[in-house]
């Protein structure tokens, strides 16, 4: 999957509709105030505070040299969910990508997630990215859910290292999807001399 | 009774079996008709002939193998050569146009359309989906089979995680297929 398949219309698991676009300096404002709207907690698991301005300018720039492949979702100007790819452009960790979500609370349970994440994995994959990961706290139940059913698995488990709002620590949960495996297996399935005819 | 008979031929690596599976798939298992395959590939790997037989019909098959094709889909210069002689008088012969060149030896009465299949595969990322387009080219021109139903077979057939593409390569191929068919009849 390009990115310049889109914009796209997504059509959520209640029927209404989306459009997913690549981030772009016009859609900053909008950004900033999806992130300022989410709930404290929600923040709190994110590495960056995405609230000040200075952050949305920084992670613009990096969306231009495409270090950072951003995905939004919006609805009537308003965005209602952002999906980024992290990768390392050179180093011994090239190969590997970082994907967070974000969906706003009225927006959630509806599938949003599930496909700004797998539009990601495909992007990732396109762009020869062979392994894929994403952090998770142990009590994001949904949200392992979600990533498992795209082919993530548990590689490591990081045990009290994160702290919530209360002073709780929690179990950072590392899924991993190794992608390269994905058209690994379409080559198997092209291989005419020992077919896989399931 | 109406029967079809098909054979797909190319080189070993291009996903010919895959291609005639999913045809036959989409007549057996989503299209309500009848379907059989047969396989035969060479001894090597990649590079050698390989070719699949697919009857198509309303009715039970009693024989599945193929000797006088109503249709051809061909991918390799190899292929056509071998297969064409076969072709029955009226038939249909469907080839990648880049890597088949049918020069003069497509017999008359036969109708012959060719794709840029590889080139379609490479623009979308991927050559190795350069047998889906064949799938949806074929899809398109013979109108053998409903297109949900052959959506549904290629859906069923590639792996998890290559769907969106693959299904990309299918609409490729069978939109450009739609264009050729109306140029054709």
């Amino acid at each position: 999957m390009a990115l310049d398949s889109f914009p796209a219309d997504v059509t959520l698991r209640d029927g209404s509709v989306v459009v997913m676009t690549p981030l772009q300096a016009a859609d900053s404002g909008a950004l900033l105030a999806f992130y300022r709207h989410l709930p404290e907690d929600d923040r709190l698991v994110l590495k960056d505070d995405v609230t000040t301005a200075d952050w949305a300018e920084g992670f613009l720039r990096k969306v231009e040299t495409r270090e950072v492949i951003s995905l939004i979702a919006k609805t009537g100007g308003r965005v209602v969910g952002e999906a980024t790819l992290y990768r390392t452009l050179h180093g011994w960790t090239r190969h590997v990508g970082e994907i967070r979500v974000t969906v706003a609370p009225d927006f959630r349970r509806k599938g949003l997630a599930t496909d700004l994440a797998a539009s990601l994995v495909n992007i990732a994959t396109d762009l020869g990215i062979e392994k894929i990961i994403v952090q998770v706290v142990d009590n994001q139940t949904a949200a392992r859910r979600t990533f498992e059913k795209l082919g993530f698995h548990r590689e490591a488990t990081l045990p009290h290292h994160v702290m919530d709002v209360a002073g709780m620590k929690r179990d950072l949960i590392v899924l991993a999807n190794d992608v390269s495996q994905i058209w690994a297996a379409m080559e198997a399935a092209n291989q005419d001399y020992a077919p896989h005819l399931s | 009774m109406t029967k079809t008979e098909i054979r797909v031929g190319g080189l070993g690596g291009q996903g010919v079996i895959l291609c005639g599976s999913i045809i036959g798939k989409a007549a057996a298992i989503h299209g309500g008709k009848q379907a059989t395959l047969i396989q035969a590939f060479g001894p090597e790997a990649r590079g050698s002939a390989c070719s699949a037989q697919v009857m198509v019909s309303d009715d039970v098959i009693g024989y599945p193998y193929v000797k006088h094709p109503d249709i051809l889909v061909l991918m390799s210069q190899d292929a056509f050569n071998q297969f064409i002689p076969q072709i029955k008088p009226g038939g249909l012969v469907l080839y990648e146009s880049e890597l088949v060149n049918p020069g003069g030896q497509v017999p008359a009465g036969v109708r012959a359309v060719g794709v840029p299949a590889t080139r379609f595969a490479e623009e979308l990322g991927r050559r190795l989906v350069l047998n889906i387009v064949m799938v949806g080219f074929f899809a398109g021109v013979t109108d053998l089979v409903p297109f949900e139903a052959v959506r549904n077979a290629v859906l069923d057939s590639v792996p998890k995680g290559t769907e969106d593409l693959n299904l990309k390569a299918f609409r490729k191929g069978y939109d450009y297929g739609r264009e050729q068919a109306t140029l054709i009849s």
